[in-house]
C-alpha cells in the first residue's frame, strides 16, 4: 500500500512538473500546435518531422507538440484526445486511416480546434484542410520519363522489373496504374515479373531482384515503388555484375536516400514525394492568423536526376 | 532422442507381416524429414524455367546457392530457436534482438567514437567474454580434477581465475576501444554485437529462471523492449543507417557478402558453420542431452542432479547471440541497420524449427531438422518467384505448405499407409 501511494505521489509530482512547464510554455508562446504522427520508423516519417520542425523553429510564436502513434489506431485516438484536452490551437494530423481516425477529427473539430490533415485522409469535411502529395501524379511522371529512356513514343524497347510496395495499400497501385498506362501499346516493352511486392523494404527488393536476374537475361530497367527497393534491386544486380546494364528508377526522392543514391548514378531518377510537414505548419498559422485556406492542397511531384541532385544535397547539408 | 524410437513399435509389426513393404515403410518413415524437401526440389526442377541455352535456372549452382544466402539470416536465428524449443521454451524476441544487432552493428562501422552503440556493445562484450573465459577456465580445472563432480577448487583457486578472466575480458575491452578509432572492423563487429545478444538473452533466461515467469510473456516483453531499445539506440530521428562499405565503413566488411570460390556466399557459410557446430554440441555433449531431458521432464532433470537454471539460462543467451549475429549477416547482404529489419522474423524462425520435426511441447526434435525446415522455406519462396507467382498468392501457398509440412512431419505415414492396406484387404 505504501509503496504504491509513494508511485502515486511521484506520478502526481511529474503530472504537476509538466502542467508548470507547459502552462509557462503557452504563456510564453502565442500558438500551441499538436502534431499527431502515426509513426516515426520510416525514414519519410522522420523526414516529415524534420521538415515540420524546421517550420516550427521559423516562427517564434508557435509551440509545437509531437505525439508519434506508433504506428497503431488506438494510440494515435488517445494522442488526439490528449491535445484536445490541452486545448491547443491547432492540430495537424497525419492519420494512420480514414476508418479508425474520421471520429476523432470530427470530435477535435467539434471541440472548436481546427484540424489539418496531413498525407492520408479522412472520411469527413469536419476539417479545416487536407494537404497531402499525389501518388498518380508520381505514376505519370515516372511512366513519361521511363518512357524516354527506353526510347520514346511508339518505338520504346525493353524489359522492366516492377517491385511492388504493399499490395494492400493504395499507394501502392497509384505509382503502378499510370506507370503502365505510359507503355499501353508499346509492343517493344514487357513487364517481366507480375506484382512481385517487396513490402517497401530494401532486403525484400534485394531477395525478388536476385531472383529476377537468374530467371530473367535481360532485364533493362527496373522500377521500385520506393528508393529502397530501387536500391535494393541496384545491390543485386551490382552484387551480380548486372547493375551497368540497367537503369533504375524509385520514388520519394529523400535526401538521404533517393537523392543521395541518384547523385552516385546508382538510380537514374527518382521521384518526389514531397512530406505536406512544412506546408502543414504555414497554412494552420494562415488560417489561425484569419486568412482563408483552401479545403484541399494537392503538392506537385518532381523528378530528381543526375541534373538536380547534387543541388538537392547542397540544399539539405548533406554535401 | 527422437520421434524415431516411438514409431519404432508399428513398425516392426509391420515387418512381420510383410517384410518387402515393411522394410520401405521403416525407410520412408526414418528419411520422412526430407522427403517435403525432396518433393518441392523436384517440383523446381520440372517447372523451373530455362535459360537461352536450355539450362535449368533451379538448378544452376548460382540459383541453388542465391537460396542459401536467402535464408542464412532466418536459418542462424532458427537455430538458437531449436534449442531455445528443445527445452520447452520459446523465444519470441529474436526478431527485435536480431534488428538490434542491425542497428549496433551498421553505427559501430559507420560511426566513430563513443556513440549509442559502442557504449553498450564495448562493456557488454567484456562482460560475456570474461565470464565465457572464466567458465572455460573452471571447466578445464573441474577436468584435471578427474571430472568428478564434487570437484571444489579452493579459495586462492577461485581468486585467480576470476582474476585472469576479469583481465581478459578487459584486454579485449582495450581492444575494441581502440577499434573506435576510426571505426569498427569486420571481425570487431563480428565479436561485439553477438555478446550484445548473449547479455540480452541471458537477460531472459535469468528472468524466466529466477522469476519462475513463462517464457512467452518474458521473451514477449524483451520482443517489445529490445524494438524500443533498438530505436533509442538508433537516435530518435533515425529510421535507417546505410552501411556503403569503401566510404562510411571499411573495406573489410565486404568480406561478409564475398563468393567464396566463385559461387559459395559467406553468409551462407557462416549459416552452416554455426549449424554443424550446434548440431555436434547437441548431440555429442553432455549439454545436448540435457537440453532434451529438460525438455522432456524438467522435474526428472532436476531430480537427476542437472543444473537446470543454468542450462535454461545459456539457452537463452545462446539464442540471443546467434539472433544479434544474424543481425550482422543482415547489414552485409542489405548494407543497412534498421530497428524494424527483424519484424515477423521469430514467427518465420519458430515455423521452420517446428516443419523440421523439433516438438514445441520439448524434449525432442534435431538442429538438421531445422536446416530442412529453413530450406523449405527459402526453396518454397524460389520456386515461387521464379516461377513469378504474385506475392499474395505465394502467402496462400506459403500458409498451405507449411500445414502440409508439419503433416508430413507430425504425420502418420504408417498410419495411412495402415489405412490402405485394411482397405484393400478389405476389397
Amino acid at each position: 500500500m505504501e509503496r504504491r501511494s509513494f508511485g502515486k505521489a511521484i506520478l502526481a509530482a511529474s503530472l504537476l512538473a509538466t502542467t508548470t512547464l507547459t502552462a509557462t510554455a503557452t504563456v510564453a508562446q502565442d500558438y500551441v500546435i499538436g502534431f499527431s504522427q502515426v509513426t516515426t520508423a520510416e525514414p519519410w516519417r522522420v523526414q516529415f518531422n524534420k521538415d515540420l520542425r524546421a517550420e516550427a523553429e521559423l516562427h517564434d510564436n508557435v509551440e509545437l507538440l509531437i505525439a508519434d502513434a506508433n504506428d497503431r489506431t488506438d494510440k494515435q485516438v488517445a494522442d488526439m484526445e490528449n491535445f484536445i484536452r490541452q486545448e491547443v490551437d491547432a492540430i495537424l494530423i497525419s492519420p494512420k486511416e480514414s476508418a479508425g481516425l474520421t471520429g476523432i477529427v470530427e470530435q477535435a473539430t467539434d471541440a472548436g480546434i481546427p484540424v489539418f490533415v496531413l498525407d492520408r485522409n479522412v472520411d469527413t469535411d469536419k476539417f479545416v484542410q487536407w494537404i497531402g502529395g499525389d501518388n498518380s501524379l508520381i505514376g505519370v511522371a515516372a511512366g513519361e520519363y521511363a518512357l524516354e529512356l527506353l526510347g520514346g513514343a511508339g518505338k520504346a524497347q525493353g524489359n522492366i522489373v516492377e517491385i511492388f510496395g504493399g499490395l494492400g495499400v493504395q499507394a501502392t497501385f497509384e505509382r503502378s496504374d499510370p506507370f503502365h498506362a505510359a507503355f499501353e501499346g508499346e509492343e517493344g516493352v514487357t513487364f517481366l515479373l507480375d506484382r512481385q511486392s517487396g513490402d517497401w523494404k530494401q532486403d525484400q527488393a534485394y531477395d525478388i531482384m536476385s531472383t529476377a536476374l537468374r530467371n530473367y537475361e535481360d532485364i533493362d530497367m527496373v522500377y521500385g515503388h520506393n528508393d529502397p527497393m530501387a536500391y535494393g534491386a541496384y545491390l543485386a544486380a551490382k552484387d551480380a555484375g548486372r547493375a551497368d546494364d540497367i537503369i533504375f528508377l524509385g520514388v520519394d526522392g529523400l535526401p538521404g536516400e533517393g537523392v543521395t543514391w541518384v547523385s552516385n548514378g546508382e538510380l537514374a531518377a527518382t521521384f518526389l514525394y514531397p512530406t505536406p510537414g512544412a506546408e502543414g505548419l504555414r497554412q494552420a498559422l494562415k488560417h489561425l492568423a484569419g486568412e482563408e485556406v483552401p479545403a484541399k492542397i494537392v503538392m506537385g511531384t518532381e523528378a530528381i536526376t543526375p541534373e538536380n541532385a547534387d543541388e538537392i544535397l547542397v540544399r539539405n547539408g548533406l554535401k | 532422442m527422437n520421434k524415431m524410437s516411438i514409431t519404432n513399435a508399428s513398425e516392426t509389426e509391420n515387418m512381420k507381416s510383410s517384410s518387402l513393404a515393411g522394410v520401405l515403410l521403416k525407410v520412408l518413415a526414418r528419411t520422412k524429414l526430407y522427403w517435403g524437401l525432396i518433393v518441392l526440389l523436384a517440383f523446381g526442377a520440372m517447372t523451373s524455367p530455362m535459360t537461352s541455352k536450355g539450362n535449368n535456372i533451379f538448378l544452376s549452382i548460382g540459383n541453388l546457392t542465391d537460396v542459401l544466402r536467402q535464408v542464412s539470416v532466418t536459418g542462424i536465428v532458427a537455430v538458437g530457436m531449436t534449442m531455445v524449443i528443445f527445452i520447452a521454451g520459446i523465444d519470441l524476441s529474436v526478431g527485435s534482438l536480431m534488428a538490434l544487432g542491425t542497428v549496433i552493428c551498421a553505427m559501430l562501422l559507420t560511426q566513430s567514437g563513443w556513440t549509442a552503440a559502442s557504449t553498450f556493445a564495448i562493456p557488454a562484450t567484456g562482460v560475456v567474454i570474461a565470464f565465457c573465459a572464466f567458465s572455460l577456465i573452471f571447466f578445464i580445472l573441474k577436468h584435471k580434477g578427474k571430472g568428478s563432480q564434487e570437484y571444489a577448487p579452493s579459495q586462492a583457486t577461485k581468486i585467480t581465475s576470476i582474476g585472469i578472466a576479469a583481465a581478459i575480458g578487459a584486454l579485449v575491452m582495450i581492444w575494441l576501444a581502440g577499434q573506435m578509432a576510426p571505426k569498427f572492423g569486420v571481425l570487431a563487429v563480428l565479436i561485439a554485437v553477438p555478446c550484445v545478444g548473449a547479455i540480452m538473452g541471458a537477460m531472459n533466461g535469468a528472468i524466466i529462471v529466477y522469476g519462475r515467469l513463462q517464457p512467452f510473456i518474458v521473451t514477449l516483453a524483451m520482443m517489445v523492449g529490445a524494438l524500443g531499445l533498438a530505436r533509442v539506440v538508433a537516435g530518435q530521428d533515425t529510421a535507417v543507417h546505410p552501411v556503403y562499405t569503401g566510404s562510411n565503413a571499411t573495406e573489410s566488411f565486404e568480406v561478409l557478402r564475398t563468393l567464396l570460390w566463385g559461387f559459395l556466399p559467406v553468409p551462407g557459410v557462416i549459416f552452416l558453420g554455426v549449424l554443424l557446430f550446434f548440431f555436434m554440441l547437441t548431440r555429442l555433449t553432455t549439454f545436448g542431452s540435457y537440453l532434451l531431458a529438460i525438455g522432456g521432464n524438467e522435474e526428472a532433470a532436476r531430480l537427476a542432479g542437472i543444473d537446470v537454471g543454468r542450462i535454461k539460462i545459456a539457452t537463452y543467451s545462446i539464442a540471443g547471440a546467434l539472433a544479434t549475429l544474424a543481425g550482422v549477416l543482415y547489414v552485409a547482404q542489405f548494407r543497412q541497420g534498421k530497428p524494424d529489419a527483424g519484424i515477423g522474423l521469430e514467427l518465420d524462425a519458430i515455423a521452420a524449427v517446428v516443419i523440421g520435426g523439433t516438438s514445441l511441447m520439448g524434449g525432442r526434435g534435431a538442429i538438421l531438422g531445422t536446416l530442412v525446415g529453413v530450406l523449405i522455406f527459402g526453396f518454397l519462396s524460389n520456386v515461387l518467384q521464379l516461377n513469378n507467382i504474385d506475392s499474395n498468392t505465394q502467402l496462400i501457398l506459403k500458409g498451405i505448405i507449411i500445414v502440409a509440412a508439419v503433416l508430413l512431419q507430425e504425420g502418420r505415414i504408417d498410419g495411412t499407409f495402415a489405412w490402405f492396406k485394411h482397405k484393400l484387404s478389405k476389397q
